[in-house]
């Protein structure tokens, strides 16, 4: 019998010895209430004593932590429709007054998730889409940032900072965008094709223009040659046959007769011409030229 | 039913009986045994300090939740729970995510509501983007940042989405891209830097710039358009090559023909005028014999081939009869001023 109250006061004091420390992890903090009224704020980690079945122990993250929503939809300026989700870091600095307003993280999310939305809400519909999509994304998320923590910071929670993750269309605008992007690619293929027809027809000309110039230059050039032989071939001739000219018409004249009149020919002689002046009689008679008349017509 | 007599060895009918389980009570809560007992229960829980970091790894020591030291790989001792505790984190292991696709049993499939996105110029595009990274702090990586690997896994789409939408779809499909790699990279580590996730991305890699399956086509005409030119451009400057040298060739040869002809004029030239001052010497010797010979030779050979009347032209009265219908034409006579006549 006396073993056993031995025993059941070593096992009380174990019990009251283990009720009165408690352990703050590292990125964790803790709260000390005494029936309900908060005693102590512990923001570092370690052992820490408390008054034993009095006390009781919250303990609450140190970490960063993030909300990740679904996406919402919101109104541009210019009255587009936008799907737009945001991703929001944020860290509980004030444990004591996070717990009065907040309790839990997840009731925190929903309300900082809640202002978030209102305040982008807010910068969305003051901007264009173009502009939401393209430089002020930055811009936007800071207005809102500066915005929340104001109001985060009523609720004990420290915001890091806020970001736009996804900015997406809704499917039936989509559609749409497709349609234009096909657009802008017909367009584009189209100017390709044209500038290949373009630039080829250049070359293509370029080339013959190449051509007629070094044809018509060859043609001046072999123009004044040839001219340059046939000057030198009359100079040659001429002071040759300039010698005697009156030979020169016997000679050549001689010659004609001998290619303008061929075979065939049909000459009519009169007979006292000098060719014939000895056809009748072998006496001397004055000479005659001779006549010539190519037959034809 | 077995009814064992060795104490220590009890069946579980036994605790049914009394009589046994007063033994067996008895057996058990000998002293000896008990302290026994206790002296193993205190080694191995003293045992349990035992733990190992392996390679590459780093061991974080917590006294009372609060973090006392670090340990580097090897077998290390701390004292049990709940006095100490520790945390193994691998800092050597390159880590991978994936933003835009799933690599599942070797096939990458393609979540396109995270891949699917905005540009600059108001398009849609399909990007799949490939991360490395390692915990370069662990006390950050375990004790300051929640769930360090989904932070990671936003702030990458974050980035990438930031930078796809600051640019135009063909800059970042095409010329663009590493430069988009490179602004995913700076932005990803500047918020993991600011949320202090202990992180550090070693290598952000676009693995996919596409257009959505939708316009897919279209972009491929696109290059395909491109293609042509270069094929018009390419077929046009071959015809360049071709039409030049055959014009040069042309030219080389016009030039080469009236060169010829220029010197065949001439040569052709001195010969007429050597022939005629040869016959010039000789003439000179004995002009009316010359003039004489030449004359009846010449004329023996034009009257030859011809038909010959002979009508007295002077008399005028008597109107010479000719059959003129007989006559037949003769060949066109062609004269060349300088042709080499006949020797005479």
């Amino acid at each position: 019998m006396k073993k056993l109250i031995v025993v059941g006061i070593l096992a009380v004091v174990v019990l009251a010895a283990f009720q009165s420390v408690y352990i703050v992890g590292e990125g964790q903090q803790g709260l000390a209430f005494q029936f309900g009224d908060p005693v102590r704020v512990v923001r570092d980690p370690g052992l820490y004593f408390k008054a034993p079945f009095i006390h009781d122990i919250v303990l609450l993250e140190k970490r960063v932590l993030g909300t990740e929503p679904q996406s919402a939809e919101y109104l541009t300026l210019d009255k587009k429709r936008l799907l737009v989700d945001h991703v929001s870091r944020w860290q509980i600095t004030d444990p004591l007054l996070f717990y009065r307003t907040m309790r839990n993280e997840t009731g925190a999310m929903a309300r900082l998730d809640q202002i978030i939305a209102g305040r982008l809400r807010e910068e969305i519909a003051s901007h264009n889409f173009i502009d939401i999509v393209r430089e002020k994304r930055e811009a936007i998320v800071a207005t809102v940032t500066v915005g929340a923590q104001e109001a985060a910071g009523s609720f004990g929670i420290s915001l890091l900072d806020v970001r736009i993750r996804r900015i997406d269309l809704p499917t039936d605008v989509q559609e749409s965008v497709f349609a234009r992007m096909q657009a802008e690619r017909d367009r584009i293929a189209k100017r390709y094709r044209a500038e290949g027809e373009e630039q080829a027809l250049e070359i293509r000309a370029a080339a013959e223009k190449e051509r007629e110039i070094i044809l018509a230059t060859a043609y001046a050039q072999s123009q004044v040659l040839r001219g340059e032989g046939d000057a030198q071939a009359a100079l040659v001739t001429a002071n040759a046959f300039g010698q005697d000219l009156e030979f020169y018409g016997l000679v050549r004249r001689l010659q004609v007769y001998e290619t303008i009149l061929g075979e065939g020919s049909t000459i009519i002689l009169p007979p006292d011409s000098d060719l014939l002046r000895y056809l009748e009689s072998p006496v001397l008679v004055p000479p005659a030229d001779v006549e010539a008349v190519t037959a034809g017509d | 039913m077995r009814r064992s007599t060795v104490p220590n060895e009890p069946g579980l009918a036994d605790f049914l009986d009394p009589e046994q389980l007063s033994k067996i009570l008895r057996y058990w809560l000998s002293p000896r045994l008990i302290w026994a007992l206790l002296i193993g229960v205190v080694a191995l829980w003293l045992l349990s300090g035992f733990y190992m970091v392996g390679p590459g790894e780093r061991g974080l020591v917590l006294t009372f939740g609060r973090l006392t030291g670090q340990s580097e790989s090897g077998l290390h001792y701390r004292l049990p729970a709940p006095i100490q505790s520790n945390v193994v984190v691998d800092t050597a292991r390159v880590r991978t995510a994936e933003v835009g696709y799933i690599t599942e049993a070797g096939n990458q499939n393609v979540v396109l509501a995270e891949a699917q996105m905005l540009t600059g110029d108001e398009n849609m595009v399909v990007v799949q983007l490939f991360i490395q990274y390692l915990v370069q702090d662990p006390v950050a990586y375990v004790f300051y940042v929640k769930d360090a690997e989904a932070v990671l896994k936003a702030s990458a789409e974050i980035a990438l989405r930031s930078a796809v939408g600051q640019n135009t779809i063909d800059f970042t499909m095409t010329e663009g891209r590493v430069q988009a790699q490179e602004q995913v990279k700076t932005l990803l580590q500047m918020l993991l830097d600011q949320y202090r996730t202990g992180l550090l991305v070693t290598e952000a890699r676009l693995l996919a710039v596409d257009p959505p399956s939708d316009v897919r086509d279209a972009f491929d005409d696109v290059v395909r358009a491109f293609e042509d030119r270069e094929r018009l451009v390419k077929e046009a400057e071959g015809y360049a090559e071709q039409v030049v040298p055959a014009a040069r060739g042309e030219a080389a040869q016009m030039v080469l023909e009236a060169e010829a002809y220029r010197e065949q004029r001439l040569i052709r030239a001195e010969g007429d005028a050597a022939r005629f001052l040869t016959l010039l010497a000789e003439y000179q010797k004995a002009p009316e014999v010359m003039r004489e010979r030449l004359y009846l030779e010449s004329i023996e050979r034009v009257l030859s081939g011809a038909d010959i009347f002979i009508l007295d032209t002077g008399s005028g009265g008597v109107l010479p009869f000719l059959p003129l219908t007989a006559v037949t034409p003769p060949a066109e006579p062609v004269i060349v001023p300088t042709e080499p006549a006949p020797a005479p």
